[in-house]
């Protein structure tokens, strides 16, 4: 049986490797030379034209914009899902019965106040370190995402560490002082309006004739304004997205 | 110094692959983006590094962490 299952392995694995050798073999093969049209153009004006230095940020959001669209829709669908799948385990939970051992194994990391003192992996040196430096990490992650046109970062990573730094306030919270960035009503507000900002502002180009996603700013002295909005609104709706993911995931959803 | 990291990012990905503790697992999978966003700084890609770092050893570890809570610890056959 074991020599079985140890062949079996060897197999899978070349088969693995044999499928990416046949994915990547034809490009390796290739004599075909890359092209270099966008390239070189993005390199020549991408900066003057965005106005960011940093290019990765200028050209996915001074050119790219659409596809950040569709990343903080598929954001959006997770967080959907999420809850949904959560939504749907507390209910079961609910029928099973209410007595306190089915809860606790179902929040780990339990926030609310009541089941909080009987809970082990809630400890007070989790407690003290995680409320000491949530502001500190809250406060690097806007850093990130604001100065995501001036060095490297943007409004996904710096919105990714601000997910952490809600996280971090709402595991390091005291008895009974709540922050209001740890209630999921807050964050589901913030994903909602800063959504509702971002397609503002894509469409906003459009009225200044310089199409979907275009920079209305691109005649004026700071055509940077534009990179900047748009990375503060992702930042927001991401750090809010996650943040309120693994809040809910814990337990704190109401 | 990318040979090493490259290395020891396949050799933690079959550990990963290999062990029976889900939670072992998981941190391999962790150190596993740690390496790589190393490995991204080194070859000059400072912004995938930052996202490597913040995604995959920061929130996808939270998440798996949490999915193992909630499942069994251990496996029926193997005891």
């Amino acid at each position: 049986m074991g020599k079985r299952k140890a062949w079996g392995t060897i197999l899978q694995a070349s088969l693995a490797i044999g499928a990416m050798g046949a994915v990547l073999l034809p490009i390796f093969l290739c004599q075909t030379p890359w092209p270099t049209v966008a390239r070189d153009y993005l390199v020549e004006h991408g900066q003057h034209e965005s106005g960011a230095i940093n290019l990765v940020s200028a050209i996915y959001l001074g050119y790219r914009a659409f596809d950040t669209l569709g990343e903080t829709i598929v954001l959006l669908v997770a967080v959907i899902g999420t809850m949904g799948l959560l939504s749907r385990v507390e209910s079961m939970v609910n029928a099973v019965g209410d007595d306190d051992n089915t809860i606790q194994t179902v929040s780990a990391f339990s926030l609310r106040g009541e089941k909080r003192s009987s809970h082990v992996l809630r400890t007070h040196l989790l407690e003290v370190v995680t409320g000491k430096i949530g502001p500190i990490v809250l406060l690097f992650g806007f850093y990130v995402m604001l100065y995501g046109h001036l060095s490297p970062g943007g409004g996904f990573q710096g919105g990714v560490i601000i997910a952490s730094g809600i996280v971090f306030l709402a595991l390091g919270n005291q008895q009974d002082n709540t922050s209001a960035l740890s209630k999921s009503s807050i964050l589901g507000g913030i994903e909602s309006v800063s959504f509702l900002l971002f397609i503002i502002v894509a469409i906003s180009g459009i009225f200044f004739g310089k199409g979907f996603f275009g920079n209305p700013l691109a005649d004026s002295a700071y055509p940077v304004g534009f990179i900047v909005l748009l990375n503060s609104i992702i930042g927001l709706k991401v750090g809010a997205s996650i943040g309120f993911m693994c809040i809910a995931m814990m337990g704190g959803h109401d | 110094m990318t040979t090493i990291l490259l290395i020891l990012i396949v050799l933690l990905a079959a550990y990963t692959l290999s062990s029976t503790d889900l939670l072992h697992g998981v941190i391999a999978l962790s150190a596993i983006s740690l390496l790589s966003a190393i490995l991204f700084y080194i070859l000059q890609a400072p912004d995938v590094a930052i996202t490597e770092a913040a995604v995959g050893a920061g929130v996808s570890t939270v998440i798996f962490v949490w999915a193992i809570r909630h499942s069994q610890r251990k496996d029926d056959n193997h005891g």
